[in-house]
């Protein structure tokens, strides 16, 4: 009896597999390697139902991640969204493939703003998908209770603030950015690699450290959603979704993002296709309904993010554009800066500091 | 004949294992030794085996580096001790719920046997969530200690984010390797000693300290190695768990793979921890059979 019933589970078991595989097999798949949350569920479904195809995503919540897998050899990947730094480093790592600008009109609609940059000069491999700033992030009841500023870094770093915060605040576990937030602190170039500044943004982390609840890039936004943290070091889209998912629980309060006055990072992430892309056909197909104006839209209504692409700006929400994180007036574009990549000579100094950073009390 | 047929039984059964073994351990670790002498390539990876002016990129730079820096000692240290606690105390929770199944009736253990195992029914991940809500800071346990703590006059203590939070969590995902091993003992142990002991005037806690215990070590020390190994080089729950201060050395190793691109290094690393885990375990193993030998001869 047993052995019938476990015959008959297995056969079942079998069944269901063929069932789950056989339309996949039949119908034609991009495979997409994105950032968690970086794109709507709507948005696939218009493009799936237009390439008459299946889009599989997989994820990734930092470019080094996306780069460790792609230099241990991983495949079968077609579109990649690595920001400008990462972009650089595949291409002299010889991870992607030239795009065919023939395949791409809607190429036009990107700001020329954001085209052919240092990181890829012609756009060669890579065009802007849409961009983020790392910023404050903020529940705005419990600031205007302690009349905490929130447009400067000095409320992350500043123990005089911090000391009305304490064990309420996290900061990204990024050594790159959070070096660059304290580098521009400092007055620094967030790209700085003078080691003596390096020190200096050291030591301001270090003093600001016993003040802060955890080194968190993966559940901020869960926490700042129920109120356990207040301020964060963290990506603009993350807190935007952050306010979406507290509006969504009938909290109290709202989360907000806080420009710093002395600048912040900006991230641009660009669509690329890696070498041995199994489709690059529905690659290209995919990149150009990315960079249709509506499409692109969604982007931003939907996850918050920054968008480069001015056939979108009319589908955009006022109430976005109005925001200085994802729509920086021009002033504020002024002080924002992307990342450029480290020698590995810098990359061992900084970890060394980060190591020390995270081991010392 | 026999014997051939013998010998060839053996390869069948025992081939499969120790092929799986030898691809899946020994060559990756023969990688990361190679890795270990090599410099970190511009973009990640490796750099190219060989210079520009053909000689060979071999380096002893990365074990200089570790042996010269007392800071990843420090965390070396510092992981030692995570570890350390983490297995004392599953040992002190899993022997009372160890005997307790092994002396139940029959009927019952396979049940509680399947109780203690029933959380790997869920994900690792999902249980590490789960405690980032029990021990947040407006959940009731936080409030009741917090509620204590302030009628004594303390100042509140969070436990989400701290070394707490990193222990529990750290107790909680290893105890059901402690309970097993020491289940598959005690279980074995002739309760006629016990009797035997107690016509001979021994009391609970000398049966216990001069029989049990000592019978059982074999099971403690399987628990413990079960344990301590992989709380050594553990890096998720510090990474979700812990605070500013709880990076531990498997968190330095993913670093070193992912933040740094740094492979050489991380290698380095990882040697450290599998050949300090390896040195634990052959003591462990060493004791184990010293005081196994120890308890023989003096029964005899």
């Amino acid at each position: 009896m047993k052995n019938m019933l476990s015959r008959r589970a297995a056969g079942l078991a079998f069944g269901l597999l063929f069932a789950a595989a056989g339309p996949a097999l039949a119908k034609d798949q991009l495979h997409f390697f994105n950032w968690n949350n970086y794109i709507a569920p709507e948005t696939i479904q218009r493009f799936e139902a237009q390439c008459k195809c299946e889009v599989v995503q997989t994820y990734y919540s930092d470019n080094e991640e996306l780069l460790a897998k792609l230099a241990a050899g991983a495949k079968g990947y077609d579109v990649l969204v690595p920001t400008s730094n990462a972009v650089q480093a595949l291409i002299r790592g010889n991870q992607l493939k030239p795009l065919d600008h023939g395949k791409l009109p809607n190429m036009k609609n990107v700001d020329p703003a954001f085209m052919n940059t240092k990181f890829d000069p012609g756009n060669k491999y890579s065009v802007p998908y849409a961009m983020s700033t790392t910023i404050i992030g903020y529940n705005d009841q419990k600031m205007k209770e302690l009349g905490l500023p929130t447009d400067t870094w000095a409320v992350i770093f500043d123990p005089k603030y911090l000391e009305k915060v304490k064990g309420r605040v996290t900061v990204l576990d990024s050594a790159n950015e959070l070096f660059a937030a304290a580098l521009i602190y400092l007055g620094y170039s967030a790209n700085d690699t003078d080691e003596k500044h390096w020190k200096e943004a050291a030591d301001v982390i270090k003093k600001a450290k016993p003040y802060w609840a955890a080194f968190n890039a993966s559940s901020y936004i869960k926490e700042l959603t129920v109120g356990n943290i207040w301020i964060v070091h963290g990506y603009s889209n993350d807190i935007f979704q952050a306010n979406l998912d507290a509006k969504a629980a009938g909290r109290p309060f709202q989360i907000l993002q806080g420009m710093p006055t002395q600048g912040a990072v900006l991230a641009v992430d660009n669509m690329v296709i890696h070498k041995d892309a199994p489709r690059p056909d529905l690659a290209h197909q995919f990149i150009n309904f990315m960079l249709d104006g509506r499409n692109s839209a969604d982007l931003t209504n939907l996850i918050g993010s920054g968008n480069p692409n001015t056939a979108a700006a009319q589908y955009i929400s006022p109430e976005i554009k109005a925001l200085p994180a994802v729509f920086p007036p021009k002033a504020v574009q002024a002080k924002l800066q992307q990342l450029q990549d480290l020698t590995p000579a810098q990359r061992r100094l900084r970890n060394r500091m980060w190591t020390e950073i995270k081991a010392s009390k | 004949m026999t014997t051939l047929r013998h010998g060839f039984g053996k390869w069948i059964t025992s081939g499969p294992p120790l092929v799986f073994l030898v691809a899946f351990f020994a060559v990756p670790t023969l990688i990361m030794v190679l890795a270990s002498f090599r410099t970190p390539g511009e973009f990640g990876g490796l750099a190219p085996l060989r210079n520009e002016d053909g000689s060979l990129d071999l380096t002893l730079e990365s074990y200089v580096r570790f042996a010269t820096e007392p800071l990843y000692w420090q965390i070396f240290v510092k992981s030692f001790w995570y570890a350390l606690v983490t297995t004392l105390a599953c040992l002190v929770l899993a022997y009372p719920v160890a005997s307790l199944i092994a002396q139940s009736d029959r009927r019952w253990r396979s049940l509680l046997l399947l109780l203690v195992i029933l959380p790997f029914w869920s994900n690792f991940l999902i249980r590490i969530y789960a405690w980032m809500i029990i021990l947040g800071p407006n959940a009731a346990l936080a409030r009741a200690v917090n509620g204590v703590l302030g009628a004594f006059g303390a100042e509140p203590v969070p436990l989400l984010f701290s070394a707490f939070a990193v222990l529990v969590c750290l107790v909680y995902v290893h105890l059901p390797f402690m309970v097993l091993p020491l289940y598959a003992n005690l279980e074995k142990h002739d309760r006629t000693l016990l009797d035997a002991a107690q016509d001979l005037g021994a009391n609970a806690w000398q049966r216990f300290w001069r029989i049990t215990f000592p019978l059982s070590l074999p099971g403690v020390y399987a628990g413990a190695a079960l344990v301590f190994i992989p709380a050594f080089g553990i890096f998720a729950i510090p990474d979700i768990l812990g605070g500013p201060n709880d990076s531990l050395i498997g968190n330095v190793i993913k670093q070193q793979f992912l933040d740094s691109r740094d492979w050489p290094f991380g290698s380095v690393l990882s040697i450290v921890l599998t050949l300090l885990a390896l040195a634990l375990a052959g003591l462990a193993a060493w004791i184990g059979k010293r005081g196994v030998a120890r308890l023989a001869s003096g029964h005899a």
